[in-house]
């Protein structure tokens, strides 16, 4: 059994990064120069890399011989749901685009006929509205409606208006 | 553009699993069956390793690959196809991990045969070259460096695994991780150093001599 050797924490950092071959330049020579004159260090590293190499006695765990068809056997509910998922988008949005198309079309259907049919007053609508047509233009005079209505007082002309 | 400043047709062109799971992504199911084939054995042992028990590394890695295509959509390749697949691979461990340690696990004591016995290491050096006998041996001490490798703590054995079984460098590790580089550094220093300790009384059982570190002098 082996005692760990006294480093610091950056120089094992640094020697497992060497190990590791992680390291490069100037670092991994600072690293070669202590394992070539400090026994410790090399010892260290000896037994670092030692206990790395016991891991390979690991036994590799191995899949099971059903482990790709199980693995699809989860993933049919999967596709189902998706694939059921886009069926239900498509068609909400089929029937979202026929909704669309028939608002569109009612629309496009009246503002063309408003466009292409003008509408011409009628008889009985310039006889009801006689009198405002011919007194237009006294009434794009008046400013405003409270002053035509001040005209109509008895008290603005007083007997004047009345003997004329 | 991935962080080494590659563009994803370049990456594409380079990994055949990044074309193989950009096939996927194209809803192509023998694709993901083709790339079940090629990860399970890689994902299963990376799970075994992590968690220690067969049967729930499979459902972990099984949950991988349901997560590998359920992602697909928004898969876009940025690094090694190897490294985004174990980046899941590492959140979902963790998951089963914490969530395992909310339910207490128990887990069956050392068998080391200490003062009853000689210890399995020195055995192994007796019993050299018997056959049925070494197979024994071997697993026991297989037995002992999975407690050794269980003893870490989980960040530091996913470190371990990836660099060693996985042959991952310390940048790869730390895209899995999220970590930095140096980081990971660290962290595997600290992961050698408690196994080195934990498996001190191992390390020089092919009969070699331990080093003297009293040379110093």
């Amino acid at each position: 059994m082996t005692e760990p050797a006294q480093l610091s924490d950056q120089e094992r950092a640094d020697l497992v990064a060497y190990l590791d071959g992680e390291l490069s330049g100037e670092a991994a020579r600072a690293v070669e120069a202590k394992l070539s004159l400090n026994p410790a260090f090399r010892a260290e590293a000896d037994a670092l890399r030692r206990t790395w190499e016991l891991l390979d006695f690991l036994p590799r765990p191995q899949p099971s011989a059903r482990f790709t068809h199980r693995t699809m056997e989860r993933l049919s509910p999967l596709r189902t749901g998706e694939q059921r998922w886009r069926d239900r988008w498509r068609a909400s949005c089929l029937g979202l685009g026929w909704a669309a198309a028939l608002l569109l079309a009612g629309w496009g259907g009246y503002a063309g006929y408003n466009r292409l049919v003008s509408r011409e007053p009628g008889e009985p609508e310039l006889l009801r509205d006689l009198r405002i047509i011919e007194n237009k233009r006294m009434y794009d005079r008046i400013e405003n409606l409270d002053f035509w209505q001040a005209l109509d007082s008895p008290d603005l002309f007083g007997n004047e208006a009345s003997n004329s | 553009m991935s962080a080494t400043g590659e563009s994803s047709t370049q990456l594409a062109l380079r990994d055949p699993d990044i074309r193989l799971m950009l096939r996927v992504r194209d809803d192509d199911a023998a694709a993901f069956a083709e790339l079940v084939e090629l990860y399970q054995q890689r994902l299963v042992a990376v799970m075994n390793h992590l968690v220690g028990n067969a049967e729930e590394a499979e459902d972990l890695a099984q949950e991988v690959f349901l997560r590998v295509y359920r992602s697909r959509k928004k898969y876009r390749p940025r690094s090694k196809f190897s490294t985004w697949l174990f980046t899941i691979a590492n959140n979902l461990a963790f998951n089963a991990l914490r969530s395992r340690r909310r339910k207490p696990f128990v887990s069956l004591p050392a068998q080391d045969s200490g003062p009853l016995g000689p210890r399995p290491a020195e055995q192994i050096i007796r019993d050299r070259g018997s056959g049925p006998m070494q197979r024994l041996q071997r697993q026991e001490l297989a037995g002992l460096i999975r407690r050794a490798l269980e003893g870490l703590n989980e960040r530091q054995r996913m470190a371990v695994v990836l660099n060693k079984f996985e042959d991952m460098n310390y940048a790869e590790i730390a895209a899995v991780m999220g970590l930095t580089t140096k980081g990971v550094k660290s962290l595997l220093s600290r992961a050698r150093m408690n196994l080195r300790a934990a498996l001190s009384s191992y390390i020089f059982m092919d009969g070699e001599p331990a080093p003297e570190a009293e040379d110093e002098e």
